[in-house]
């Protein structure tokens, strides 16, 4: 019985985890999502991965000649 | 653990936690990060410069701060002999792509990516000879 409440206490916690893990940061704003989603999945992903690309394109030390 | 590129690790902070991602907890390599607070620090003009100088209160801060229950930034330390074995192996990687293979080989030999625009050629071809797995998730 005991086990049985062990592992039931361990789910519950791995689940409240995950459920926590799932729903993001807490801290983020609405309009932080959406400009998040735009960037990511949206019409500024392109702009998104242009900026990335920047970054290593201007440090060589970082983005070694992969020129992709 | 599941190591994600920047467009996951932003999709993972905002709630949107794509289907096919495995559910377990997320990393981020240092690089990719560095890469990200590049773009909150200096931002490079043009619109979504703009539109995250505007965003409001601290959102910025959920990028530059991750919350440890949703997101953490790998530990590079542990990764530097496999990264720089890696780079000089396949040559031309830079830290980003050998950091980046060097945490795959640590993490279950899997990488997650949210477009094939972030892979790159050069980190497909070592991943393959390294027995990576390069997931890239679509929706």
């Amino acid at each position: 019985m005991r086990q049985t409440g062990d592992v039931s206490i361990g789910e519950e916690l791995l689940e409240e985890r995950r459920r926590r893990r799932r729903a993001g940061d807490p801290r983020l704003s609405e309009a932080g999502k959406e400009l998040f989603r735009r960037m990511t999945t949206g019409d500024l992903a392109g702009e998104f991965q242009a900026a990335l690309d920047a970054v290593s394109d201007a440090d060589p030390l970082l983005g070694g000649s992969d020129d992709d | 653990m599941i190591v994600v590129d920047e467009y996951l690790a932003v999709r993972v902070l905002s709630g949107d936690w794509p289907g096919e991602l495995p559910d377990d907890d997320v990393v981020l390599p240092t690089s990719r990060h560095w890469r990200l607070l590049q773009r909150v620090h200096n931002p490079s003009g043009g619109q979504l410069s703009q539109l995250l100088a505007n965003l409001p209160g601290d959102d910025l801060g959920v990028v530059r701060w991750p919350h440890p229950e949703v997101l953490s930034v790998l530990d590079p330390r542990p990764l530097l002999d496999e990264a720089a074995a890696i780079a000089a192996r396949f040559g031309g990687t830079g830290w980003l792509i050998a950091e980046t293979l060097a945490a795959g080989v640590a993490h279950g030999h899997r990488l997650w990516f949210g477009t094939p625009d972030n892979v790159g050629r050069v980190l497909e071809r070592a991943a393959s000879e390294l027995g990576i797995a390069v997931h890239v998730v679509t929706g």
